[in-house]
């Protein structure tokens, strides 16, 4: 059992454990909220959880609601109209688009474009105001654009009310379809853009990208049954470091006969792994750079053209962290592909949007590609539909370790020459920020906030004395 | 004068999503637009080009009355955040999207954020008076 399992919101923490001879030892990011979610459900009745499990997550909650929906699905033993499904996949890709804008315009292009070691007060999305105008406005529009899909189709754009068991709650209009069709264009344009500028800036982050996460590790992800990538049906595939396909065609609904959950004292946040390699030599990736990294073909023009290229980055698999960044890119293009495809899909326009049906079975698991990676939600309920457990396997838990690692090869390249107790330089410190940055955690995102999220970095001497500290 | 409110907060948490009630209580206008949001998010800045006023309306733990002031410029915060304050919509609206109006934050008193749909005594009381408020001075 592992007590306590939370989704976190807000706090974060590194701790950078150094030798008697003051190099970097081992290194932690410790996610130190505790939240509780899968314990606040038990009783509800379970056509509740769809818009329970929103809240997890004020970015992602289309991904909770999807995973939630597809559990309850289970528990009524439905399969879903073709129109129910179509709608769901379009929110899908429309949540996966505005995350990743988010990540990427706001989180870390300040990184990419003003450099590792521009000054702090300047490393923002008000510090590309000056030269990046263009940049930042495209950015931000195309995270609209994300958000007004998911309000069309959902009443609103945070926690809409998109989908439920056994399908979805509105017919989807040709209104609708007009309006996303009016966006396609610009939203195109702008993913382009910023793959056109990305692309040559990754020659001057060499050291990065080979020392911010750069481990062969295995990668899990939903592919579509043909191997392609797929976002929010298919089967699990597991590839390692080398390319090498470790299990494929893997059934979601029964992940935990495959992946195992342990705890750390040290966060809040689970450590799941890959069962027959035990913990802690089966963790694995999930997110942009797995999905890429185990899908052959992204199915669609543009994103085909570019997941070659991107493949051509690593030797079987892209194991730098650093290329989550080019990898969400891709993700984007993919799904504004996806999305105007679907606008002339004659299904998605089709009456049924519902199958009816009485509680059929006792326990469901649903799962879909999240932004941040694959999620799960396996619920048990009993004879009259209530909640009595549940079980959540979010993205951003099944990259603690290589979040670990990531910030320990970080810190353990970055720091060299840095004197025991002395205070190591921004620059260094934002690189260490900037490993986890690249697997973008979702750390404070559940509900609406007013104020900010601190991240506390230490350095210890290997009896534990804090040699030194730095908030922000 | 076209104006633009956003309201701000959780419905489900009690006075969170007092600002809501408070766009619910303000009269239909033809150059007013009103727009209720979960939490704020930076593309609402793109939404605020050609307004002449924006106001934010948001619950206050730390409030006694209700409160109208102008918005003053953002200061950076935390690179990892994902919180996003009126001053950043309003910087980033400024900057990007061509907005020139007046910018103003209309904090509510709240004093319950439970788990619950229903505003507390204060809230319904400061929702009110924010209304009326906003109603005579904007």
């Amino acid at each position: 059992m592992i007590q306590p399992v939370t989704r976190i919101e807000g706090h974060a923490k590194i701790s950078i454990h150094l030798n008697d001879a003051g190099e970097v030892e081992s290194a932690q990011f410790h996610i130190t909220e505790f939240r509780g979610f899968e314990k606040l459900c038990e009783g509800r009745p379970f056509a509740e959880m769809p818009g329970l499990m929103s809240r997890v997550c004020g970015i992602c909650p289309v991904s909770h609601i999807l995973a939630s929906s597809k559990a309850g699905d289970m528990l009524l033993g439905v399969e879903i109209p073709p129109a129910a499904e179509k709608q769901r996949r379009l929110v899908n890709y429309a949540q996966i688009l505005q995350s990743h804008a988010l990540s990427f315009f706001h989180l870390s292009a300040p990184d990419l474009l003003l450099g590792m070691d521009a000054p702090p007060a300047k490393r923002n999305i008000f510090g590309l105001l000056e030269n990046h105008a263009d940049f930042l406005r495209r950015g931000i529009r195309l995270r609209q654009f994300g958000q007004r899909v998911i309000e069309l189709v959902g009443g609103k754009s945070v926690h809409p009310a998109c989908s439920g068991p056994g399908g979805v709650h509105a017919r989807f209009t040709t209104a609708q379809r007009d309006e996303i069709l009016s966006w396609i264009p610009e939203a195109m344009g702008s993913v382009t853009m910023a793959l056109d500028r990305l692309k040559p800036l990754l020659d001057g982050f060499r050291e990065e990208i080979a020392c911010m996460g750069n481990f062969p590790s295995l990668f899990l992800a939903t592919v579509s049954r043909q191997g392609g990538l797929e976002f929010y049906d298919g089967v699990i595939k597991i590839i390692d470091g080398a390319g090498n396909v470790v299990t494929e065609s893997l059934d979601p609904a029964r992940y935990y006969t495959y992946l195992g959950e342990a705890s750390e004292d040290s966060s809040f946040v689970k450590f799941p792994f890959y069962r027959p390699l035990g913990y802690p030599g089966g963790y694995y990736r999930v997110g942009p750079l797995a999905r890429l990294n185990v899908a052959r073909f992204a199915g669609t023009e543009r994103a085909d053209r570019e997941l070659r290229e991107f493949k051509q980055r690593g030797d079987g698999a892209v194991c730098e962290a650093f290329h989550y960044h080019l990898a969400r890119l891709i993700e984007m293009l993919h799904s504004v592909e996806r999305i105007e495809e679907l606008m002339s899909d004659p299904a998605l326009f089709e009456e049924s949007i519902h199958a009816r049906a009485a509680l059929n079975r006792r326990e469901g698991i649903g799962s879909c590609e999240a932004p941040r990676g694959t999620l799960f939600h396996h619920y048990w309920v009993d004879a009259n539909g209530l909640m009595t457990r549940a079980n959540l396997l979010i993205a951003t838990g099944q990259n603690s370790q290589a979040m670990n690692l990531s910030v320990g090869q970080t810190a353990r390249h970055f720091f060299k020459g840095v004197a025991l107790g002395a205070r190591p330089d921004e620059g260094i410190l934002n690189r260490v920020e900037a490993a986890i940055r690249c697997y973008d955690p979702c750390l404070s995102c559940s509900t609406h906030a007013f104020g900010q999220m601190p991240l506390v970095v230490e350095w210890l001497a290997r009896d534990g004395t804090v040699l030194g500290q730095m908030a922000r | 004068m076209r104006s633009l409110f956003i309201s701000c907060g959780n419905t489900l948490r009690c006075d969170d999503g007092v600002a809501h009630r408070v766009l619910e209580l303000l009269p239909a206008a033809a150059e007013r637009e009103v727009r209720s949001v979960h939490q704020l998010t930076p593309e609402l800045a793109a939404e605020m080009a050609g307004f002449d006023v924006v106001v934010f309306v948001d619950a206050d733990a730390a409030s006694l009355r209700p409160a109208v002031e102008p918005i003053g410029a953002w200061a950076p915060r935390s690179p990892l955040t994902h919180v996003t304050e009126p001053a950043e919509i309003v910087a980033l609206a400024r900057a990007l999207f061509g907005f020139t109006g007046e910018a103003l934050m209309c904090r509510i008193p709240a004093r319950d954020f439970r788990f619950d749909d229903d505003l507390s005594e204060v809230g319904i009381e400061s929702a009110q008076m924010a209304a009326d408020e906003l109603r005579k001075s904007i």
